[in-house]
């Protein structure tokens, strides 16, 4: 493209936005409300995936012996389970180590585990250590084999609830993306229509002196994308002060909650955002020119 | 220049405008179509330009398969002509200067270009003095001045015009006229449709007749041939 032509596409663009500077406005809005809530389902998502990893890399496995189990076999099951494939460690924690520690976790709420009295209501057990996460499900299967265990247990239960609610959260996500696609689109279609509906006089003549489409469709195109370019922007900046303040709140009193660090992970997201925010744009644009482009 | 071959126009709507056309226009002729209103003289117009597509027929403009084309190639067929219409279709926005050159900004011709023959084509028109001027402040004579600067600032090897004074008060239509005579001296082929019986008289042109879409006439050297 000549440089003049590039000055003429800012001119045209420049001048569209001071003739409609409601509509634009309407459509950055639109656009920066959509791609916010876009960006926030990125990040909760891969949040949830980060989380659900970092469950199934715990590879510790809880083992509850039976309470019939005599002090004497105790000995012979951490044999058989530290003779089997891929196990690091075993450590045996007695019935007394493991209420001290369910107190200790209970915190204020210690109270709850006065009703017990004297009993003591949980078992005998081990835990054991992998080398690998994926070692835990086999690992788990077959110390569950050997005699006088009850129970095993590991990340298990929490890591397939958690595959449940992000995959609940991913399709409700995904079915609002589409409804704030649809309505971006229309919306920012409509902007240039009226840019286009402007212009059509100038667009005709361009027609018959020999423009070509791709001359005439710069300005609009270009329109399309600063729209949702700036509303993009809007949505980032929105999006990065937000998951700042979160991530300090989730410190503070969650600790034990592993968000995942803004840097670098949000300035992903927010080039991902940004990129949308053009697309819808350019798409937009080119909606709303094709009836007039096609004589 | 144009071969128009067994051409017919039918609208979307089943109107008829042209049946079983056949014309054919050398380089640097300088043709009326002359018709009552309603006979296909615009749509004749337009088929040129390849603003309608022919129904059927072929149709060669300039070099150009008007029919078989690319719709990407259309551009570049109408780079070779200039175009004219009866209501000027002027931008207001832009002055003289600016309407004229647009025409040029368009197909990205380089700017000192634009200057040198934006100044030339005004200076054929009679228009220099006025270049700062916008439409509005234009008599109509002078804004289809503009118009033809527009429409010849390319060099067009054709230019189409359709009532280009349908406008205009008989002194003024003369000085378009004039125009007209003098872009055809310099070899530009002229096809031009109108209900000037009195121009048509006098200018002693090719004469091309329709009536309800088809050709009753064509004269070397023809009048109106209809009472106005
Ligand atoms: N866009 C269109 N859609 C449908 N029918 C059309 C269209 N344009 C023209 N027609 C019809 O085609 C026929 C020829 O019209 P055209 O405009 O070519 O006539 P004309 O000779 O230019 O008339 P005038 O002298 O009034 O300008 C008319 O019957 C008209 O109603
Ligand atoms: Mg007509």
């Amino acid at each position: 493209m000549k440089f003049s032509t590039i000055e003429y596409v800012i001119r045209e663009v420049f001048f569209s936005f001071r003739r409609n500077s409601w509509m634009a406005i309407a459509s950055v809005s639109t656009v920066a409300v959509s791609l916010f809530v876009f960006g926030m389902f990125l990040v909760i998502v891969m949040n949830m995936n980060k989380m659900i990893d970092t469950l199934e890399s715990q590879v510790e496995i809880s083992v509850y012996l039976e309470d019939s189990v005599a002090q004497a076999q105790i000995g012979r099951v951490e044999e058989k389970i530290a003779s089997m494939q891929g196990i690091a460690e075993v450590r045996f924690i007695d019935r007394d180590t493991a209420l001290a520690r369910f107190r200790e976790r209970l915190g204020e709420q210690q109270f709850l585990l006065d009703a017990l009295g004297e009993k003591n209501p949980l078992p005998n057990g081990f835990e054991v250590r992998v080398h690998r996460p994926d070692m835990v499900k086999t690992a788990a299967a077959a110390i569950g084999q050997i005699e006088g265990v009850e129970v095993v247990k590991y990340g298990q239960d929490v890591v397939e609830h958690l595959f449940d609610i992000t995959r609940l959260i991913r399709i409700f996500g995904v079915a609002l993306m589409f409804l704030l696609a649809g309505a971006t689109l229309f919306i920012i279609s409509n902007t240039i229509r009226l840019t286009v509906i402007a212009r059509r006089k100038e667009i005709a003549i361009m027609k018959y002196v020999g423009a070509t489409d791709w001359f005439i469709r710069w300005p609009f195109l270009l329109e399309g994308v600063f729209l949702g370019c700036i509303g993009g922007l809007v949505a980032a900046a929105v999006l990065w002060g937000a998951y700042g303040m979160i991530t300090a709140k989730v410190y503070e009193t969650l600790a034990f909650f592993p968000l995942i660090p803004a840097h670098p992970f949000l300035l992903y997201i927010l080039l991902v955002i940004l990129v949308c925010g053009v697309l819808i744009g350019a798409l937009g644009s080119t909606i709303s020119l094709k009836r007039f482009l096609k004589a | 220049m144009i071969e128009m071959k067994d051409v017919s126009k039918i609208y979307e709507n089943g109107a008829v405008a042209l049946e079983h056309v056949n014309v054919e226009i050398s380089k640097g002729e300088f043709v009326f179509i002359v018709g009552a209103s309603g006979a296909g003289k615009s749509t004749f117009i337009r088929l040129l330009f390849r603003e309608v597509l022919p129904s059927d027929g072929t149709l060669v403009v300039n070099g150009f398969d008007v029919v078989g084309m690319d719709h990407g190639d259309v551009p570049y067929l109408r780079r070779g002509l200039g175009v004219i219409f009866q209501d000027f279709r002027l931008l207001p926005d832009k002055t003289v200067f600016e309407n004229v050159a647009f025409a040029m900004q368009v197909i990205e011709a380089p700017r000192r270009r634009i200057q040198h023959s934006v100044n030339a084509v005004l200076d054929i028109v009679g228009l220099r003095d006025k270049y700062k001027c916008f439409p509005s402040q234009l008599s109509g004579g002078e804004q289809q001045r503009v118009a033809i600067a527009r429409a010849i600032v390319n060099n067009p090897a054709l230019v189409i015009a359709d009532e280009p004074t349908g406008n205009l008060d008989p002194e003024t239509s003369w000085e378009i006229m004039d125009i007209f005579k003098r872009i055809n001296g310099s070899g530009t082929t002229i096809v031009m449709a109108t209900h000037d019986k009195h121009i048509v008289d006098t200018m002693k042109r090719r004469v091309i007749a329709i009536e309800d879409g088809h050709i009753v006439r064509d004269e070397a050297q023809g009048v109106y041939g209809y009472e106005v």
